[in-house]
């Protein structure tokens, strides 16, 4: 289970991204996260894996401090988390197997992995991972000759990698058009019913309904909601979205 | 408004024009001069038109004759051959100094001709050049230069030597020094670009900010590597060639070790930019899988800079071709130092070679890196 | 049987091509780019060990033609082989000869002598204490005539003689002064007729370092140094000479020194020389970047020959370094920053010319036709529809050149084109590292606030 209590983030230059935040993750939960961009929905999502230092409060995971835990243990931790990104965040230049290879380097040998030798097992496992996102094919292209739906695939082939138990995915659609949206969403619905805990954000409230088992809204870091997706009616829209929102379908565009 | 922009540019241009005043004054700028000397560069631009490249064997045919000075000190020759390859003097001796008039007839027809004086102890010396005609005559005005030249009655004897090009055209020695060389100037280039960015590039990522700029140990490495880096640029190869010089003696060792030293500072700045300049997303995941920071280097970051480094180090090795034939003249080695020793020695065809070496070679690394390097983006 | 010998065929085939001429195998394979590569590296390999001469390097492009033949035969049987061997074979031969042609041998970096450079380094001779000086001197006949004169001086209170009042070389003489400052050091020397300081220390060769007892006077026996009369052009000829007392002292405070002046004089020369080398470069440029730009020039056969022969001549110059144009200016117009700043010019017209006209080259067109639609003529075309477009970038890159030329003219002086670099010749030759510390510095200050200067110009520009 992953708790967060009071968590607060304030950049440098002192904007103030979350306000206090907290609400609890059961596992196998599929949890979105919506609002406005620039809500905080990143930057929540970064502090769970503290790729963003929260400058208060605190998460807990399964009993253990992320916030508390010295660096190290820390990258211990990100182990068992996965993150699935807009941009897909992939090597351009690099081969999409050694693009998922990398997702498994928080487990291997840390000198022949530096030299770019990979285990027969991490090149099978590869190869599985690849195999279920139906891109296996595609294992020894460079990852800029794949369209964006591809790439996503292999960012996903990439989190699998890691073995998680959860995965952190930060607007993993918002980048592909809506036919693709939902096969990805689609992989990531998979994975969350064989028991991967997902957190997702997601701009479009239609993919809200159809996927997320409960729902936390964000707005200027502070959360407004936090309850099923069928329980957002048109009042808790405006409140999430402010007054001159319209709900635009995703598959309407 | 506009009163205060005409002040603001009467000001600038005032400047200039003071700038340009001091500089004329302190480059001692002497224009009439460059003009009326202009005719001594002519001499040197003909000689580097016409390089020394091909040579022919020269035959030397020698013919002589006994010239007492001063007159009475030994017997002079007693009579002068009518045929034949001959030499006429217009008097069969002289006081020293004394000027006469010296012809040859029926010598090699168009060749050089070398007159000078043979001592009694076999030592030569004065040696003028001239030219035959076409029928092998040649008329020069002769001075009669040993002050006292006949030793226990032996005189000096005044000989002249044809020189006539004879056989196939064969690459001259100034060719073959040149090409040596060349070879050595192109190595000293090779081989300091490759040491150069065997250090350079992990010290990149030290002046890199967003791998290195972390912390406060961070930021401090950070802003030595990249004020080491500034410093070291702003010093051409040759000035550091210089002390490197002093410090190692002679050789293209020296020019090699300069030519390292600044090509480390020019190709980590550049390859710290190209760091600086990568996509942070794949960073950012790498991190998020849990892996080591060298490894997020490694993965997320290498990939991304190598054909941007490949781009410069092909830059640089062109640059530094261009450097290393010149380094010679402080450092010593290469092309520089035999072009350096040719015009010490006032060789100027010699030096046309080694300049023309240069200039098809600096033109052809030119022409080369960058089509590799448009290939490559 | 018979599709045995048609795959044969072609396996004996290219490796017999390969066997005779490196590549072709695999050219006939159609594999053209790789068989031409293996041609060139072949070529090259062989050229560079055959020049080298030592028979051990010959291995290289030995080895390289046997992995070809095996290559051509694999590449018929359909398996390319990997290229890492050979270019490992190339690579290691070229390092090889490299490393001994360069005759890099870093056992030779003898690090005592590096630090007996680096330490004085550390102490740049750019400012000393201020301090006054207190100098005394007294004529002395050397050698003596039939009645030399007294060789005694007063001045301001203080008063020197010397006993005898003349002397040959080599002898000894008593001199006194008094009237000095008290208790202070003083420094003792000769001077010849014609002013050059002699040293009357241990061998001649260091300074004779006294001090004055608590009423300011000193006396000592002196030799008539050996070198005495080296520069007179009768040593009969009797000549005055004058042997100094010399004290100094602080006064606080710092001031420049000798040498501190000099880097300042170089470094004014040096900007200087880059400054009227990119003006006068850019009077002559400019009218030949017209002449060098493709899309005026096109026009009709008379015009482009003009541009072929005016780039090819652009092109030329500019692979010449300006440190070789350099010494051909020496050798015409003399040693000095003129001909640094004539040789820094003549590169710079040529560097500039090519940019500049490729600025004329990347010029939006549109205008052009405007202007020529209403029925201007070429210059007046140039006047208004180019000029216009072309100003900016024109001044960025003269900038720029500047820029670069300061970076230049700090080693024109190597050669003997004046300014900074001809100071640290100087300096290396006479052994003064503190003084070359004070010139590195001086250059990194010039060329790194030029270089932001010239960056923060540009950006202003564009």
């Amino acid at each position: 289970m992953l708790k967060i209590q009071n968590l607060s983030k304030t950049y440098p230059n002192g904007t103030q991204a979350l306000k206090n935040v907290s609400f609890d993750v059961q596992d196998g939960e599929f949890l979105v996260v919506i609002g406005l961009s620039g809500s905080g929905k990143s930057t929540l999502l970064r502090c769970i894996n503290r790729l963003i230092e929260p400058t208060e409060g605190k998460i807990i995971w399964d009993n253990v401090d992320i916030t508390a835990a010295p660096p190290a243990e820390l990258r211990h931790i990100r182990r068992k988390i996965g993150m699935v990104f807009q941009q897909f965040n992939l090597v351009k230049r690099s081969s999409v197997m050694t693009n998922v290879l990398s997702g498994r380097l928080g487990y291997v040998n840390p000198w022949t992995s530096l030299l770019g030798i990979w285990s027969q097992e991490d090149r099978q496992r590869a190869i599985q991972a690849l195999d279920r996102v139906g891109i296996a094919d595609k294992a020894h292209s460079r990852a800029d000759a794949l369209s964006g739906g591809q790439q996503q695939r292999v960012g996903i082939a990439r989190a699998l990698m890691q073995d998680p138990k959860l995965i952190l995915a930060d607007e993993p659609v918002a980048s592909l058009d809506p036919v693709l949206s939902h096969s990805i969403l689609q992989y990531l619905e998979q994975l969350n019913k064989e028991g991967i805990t997902v957190i997702c954000s997601l701009h479009f409230l239609d993919l809200v309904h159809r996927y997320a088992t409960r729902v936390v809204a964000l707005k200027d870091g502070v959360k407004v909601f936090e309850g099923s997706a069928k329980e957002i009616d048109r009042a808790k829209f405006k409140e999430i979205y402010g007054e001159e929102a319209q709900e635009v379908r995703a598959a309407s565009l | 408004m506009p009163t205060a922009r005409i002040l603001r540019n009467t000001l600038i241009t005032a400047l200039v024009i003071a700038a340009f005043a001091v500089s004329y004054r302190v480059t001692e700028a002497d224009f009439p001069r460059l003009f009326l000397d202009l005719p001594k560069g002519k001499e040197l631009l003909t000689a580097f038109l016409t390089p020394d490249v091909f040579t022919r064997e020269v035959e030397t045919r020698t013919v002589s004759l006994v010239f007492p000075i001063p007159c009475g000190s030994a017997p002079t020759e007693e009579s002068l051959p009518s045929e034949g390859p001959r030499l006429v003097p217009s008097v069969l001796c002289a006081e020293p100094l004394e000027k006469f008039t010296l012809e040859g007839y029926d010598l090699q027809p168009n060749s050089e001709v070398v007159i000078r004086w043979r001592l009694p102890d076999g030592r030569t010396m004065t040696a003028i050049r001239t030219q035959t005609d076409a029928n092998g005559y040649f008329t020069y005005e002769v001075q009669a230069r040993p002050i006292q030249s006949t030793v226990d009655g032996v005189a000096s004897r005044l000989e002249v030597d044809t020189l006539t090009p004879v056989g196939e055209l064969k690459p001259s020695q100034a060719l073959k020094d040149v090409l040596d060389n060349m070879f050595v100037t192109i190595f000293m280039a090779l081989l300091s670009t490759t040491l150069a960015t065997v250090i350079a590039a992990p010290l990149s990522f030290f002046a890199a900010s967003n791998i290195t700029r972390k912390g406060c140990l961070g930021t401090t490495v950070y802003y030595l590597f990249r004020s080491f880096f500034n410093l070291m640029r702003s010093y051409d190869p040759l000035v550091m060639a210089t002390v490197f010089g002093f410090w190692l003696s002679f050789g293209p060792f020296p020019g090699f070790l300069a030519l390292t030293v600044v090509t480390i500072a020019s190709l980590g700045k550049l390859f710290s930019e190209a760091v600086e300049n990568i996509d942070p997303g794949p960073v950012e995941a790498l991190q998020a899988t849990g892996a080591p920071p060298l490894h997020t280097v490694r993965y997320g970051v290498v990939p991304q800079v190598v054909p941007d480094f490949i781009s410069y180090i092909i830059y640089h090795w062109d640059i530094n071709v261009r450097i290393s034939t010149i380094i010679g003249f402080v450092g010593g080695g290469g092309i520089g130092y035999y072009l350096n020793l040719s015009i010490n020695d006032f060789k100027w065809h010699q030096a046309g070679t080694a300049i023309w070496a240069i200039v098809i070679v600096v033109w052809a690394m030119d022409f080369l890196s960058s089509d590799i390097r448009k290939r490559l983006t | 049987m018979s599709i045995e010998t048609a795959t044969r065929r072609p396996v004996v085939r290219s490796g017999i091509a390969s066997f005779f001429l490196p590549g072709l195998g695999q050219f006939l394979l159609g594999e053209r780019y790789r068989g031409g590569g293996i041609l060139l590296g072949f070529v090259v390999m062989l050229g560079t060990t055959v020049w080298y001469g030592k028979p051990l390097w010959y291995a290289a492009p030995i080895l390289i033609w046997l992995w070809n033949i095996w290559d051509a035969i694999s590449l018929a049987n359909g398996r390319a082989r990997s290229i890492l061997l050979p270019l490992l074979f190339g690579l290691a031969a070229a390092y090889g000869i490299g490393w001994q042609v360069v005759e890099i041998d870093f056992s030779k970096a003898n690090m005592d002598r590096a630090l007996a450079i680096l330490r004085p380094m550390t102490r740049p001779d750019f400012v000393q204490p201020r301090r006054e000086v207190n100098q005394m001197w007294v004529p002395v006949q050397v050698p003596c005539s039939s009645q030399p004169p007294a060789a005694r001086r007063e001045d301001a209170g203080r008063a020197a003689m010397v006993i005898p009042d003349c002397g040959g070389v080599g002898e000894t003489l008593i001199v006194n002064v008094t009237g000095m400052w008290a208790d202070a050091e003083t420094n003792v020397f000769w001077q010849n007729p014609i002013g050059n300081p002699l040293m009357l220390g241990e061998g001649e060769i260091t300074m004779l370092t006294l001090t004055t007892d608590e009423n300011g006077s000193l006396t000592t026996t002196i030799r008539v140094p050996s070198t005495a009369l080296v520069a007179a052009p009768d040593p009969t000829l009797p000549q005055f000479h004058r042997v100094y007392f010399e004290q100094y002292r602080p006064t606080g405070g710092y001031e420049l020194s000798f040498i501190g002046n000099e880097v300042l004089k170089g470094a004014l020369a040096t900007v200087s020389m880059a400054l009227m080398a990119t003006g006068l470069a850019m009077l002559f440029a400019i009218p030949l970047s017209f002449l060098a730009a493709r899309n005026l020039m096109s026009g009709n056969p008379v015009t482009y020959a003009v541009y072929v022969a005016v780039r090819t001549l652009l092109n030329i110059l500019r692979s010449i370094e300006s440190l070789i144009i350099a010494i051909i200016f020496v050798v015409i117009v003399g040693l000095g920053p003129f001909a640094g700043m004539l040789a820094l010019a003549l590169h710079s017209v040529a560097a500039l010319g090519k940019l500049y006209s490729e600025v004329i080259e990347g010029i939006d067109p549109g205008p052009i036709e405007a202007i020529r639609a209403t029925g201007a003529n070429w210059l007046q075309v140039v006047r208004y529809a180019v000029i216009p477009q072309i100003i900016p970038p024109f001044t960025a890159f003269t900038i720029y050149r500047w820029d670069i030329n300061v970076r230049s003219a700090t080693v024109i002086g190597l050669v003997g084109g004046g300014g900074i670099g001809f100071l640290l010749i100087e300096l290396i030759r006479v052994n003064n590292m503190r003084g070359v510390s004070a010139v590195f510095i001086a250059i990194a200050f010039i060329v790194i606030v030029l270089d932001y200067v010239s960056a923060k110009l540009r950006e202003r520009l564009v």
